[in-house]
């Protein structure tokens, strides 16, 4: 149907490379939400998943004290919502990374693993690219509600 | 942006935490839970009013949890909303972490 190719709103932001810029992270998601009506599961996943993205990039990717270090970009769709985000921080494929498996002994929970789980447990079709320096990812995340119309969403 | 508040409760010392365990908050709530383990034998994070939980705040929670087990201390989580526990179950700290739906005491 055409609706569901529509896309509805897009929204754009960059971060510096300070826990800071937290704050104003929750923000935008909150308002592109709002915007779109996203429920608030759908905010409180997008938030946590940009979180860990962007904390593994200020804490082990050397973009600490840059100005503009990431840089993030949502687009409503059908069913869902398509995110880019792009660090400055050395080139880290989190596709690739081992992640924390659900059984994993607390103590080796520390690496920084269970962030990256995270993002693959609300994430789909994660796609990373090294580009101009930049580490770009795009990726999915699907509503609950619209995972069994994943192929039709996919078209 | 993280508040904690202690309690006492039928033998229990209740953590009220509220706002959003991120990676800029996690140290505080890590000090405010270690904190209460040398007040009580039992202890237990009442999460009603939290709104938001990362890794980071994972690793406070779980922090707490070892630092009790050292310390013989009985901890719990309890009244996590829709959301966050959600982020506990899709980390598998169900599995670890003594939770309880509403609180114990």
């Amino acid at each position: 149907m055409w609706h569901n190719q529509a896309i509805l709103s897009e929204a754009k932001f960059a971060l510096q490379g300070s826990l800071k810029e937290l704050e104003r992270l929750a923000a935008e998601v909150e308002q592109f939400c709002a915007a779109n009506r996203l429920d608030g599961e759908a905010a409180f996943q997008l938030n946590l998943a940009l979180e860990e993205l962007f904390v593994n990039a200020v804490r082990h990717g050397g973009c600490e004290g840059i100005a503009d270090a990431a840089q993030i970009r949502l687009i409503a769709e059908a069913g869902g919502v398509q995110v880019q985000f792009r660090d400055r921080g050395r080139a880290f494929d989190p596709t690739e990374a081992p992640a924390a498996g659900l059984l994993t002994p607390l103590a080796e929970r520390e690496a920084g693993g269970l962030g990256i789980h995270l993002v693959r447990e609300i994430m789909r079709e994660i796609e990373y690219r090294r580009e101009d320096g930049w580490n770009v990812l795009r990726m999915r995340r699907i509503a609950p509600a619209a995972v069994g119309q994943t192929e039709e969403f996919k078209s | 942006m993280i508040e904690t508040k202690d309690e006492t409760r039928s033998g229990w010392l209740v953590v009220h935490v509220r706002g959003r365990a991120d990676a800029e908050s996690a140290d505080t709530l890590e000090d405010a839970l270690k904190g209460a383990l040398g007040k009580s034998t039992k202890v237990v994070a009442d999460c009603a009013k939290l709104d938001y939980i990362s890794s980071a705040g994972l690793r406070a929670v779980i922090q707490a949890a070892r630092a009790a087990e050292s310390l013989n201390v009985e901890f719990a989580v309890c009244s996590l909303n829709g959301n966050v526990k959600k982020v506990f179950d899709m980390s598998g700290l169900h599995h670890i972490l003594k939770i309880h739906g509403e609180s114990p005491c």
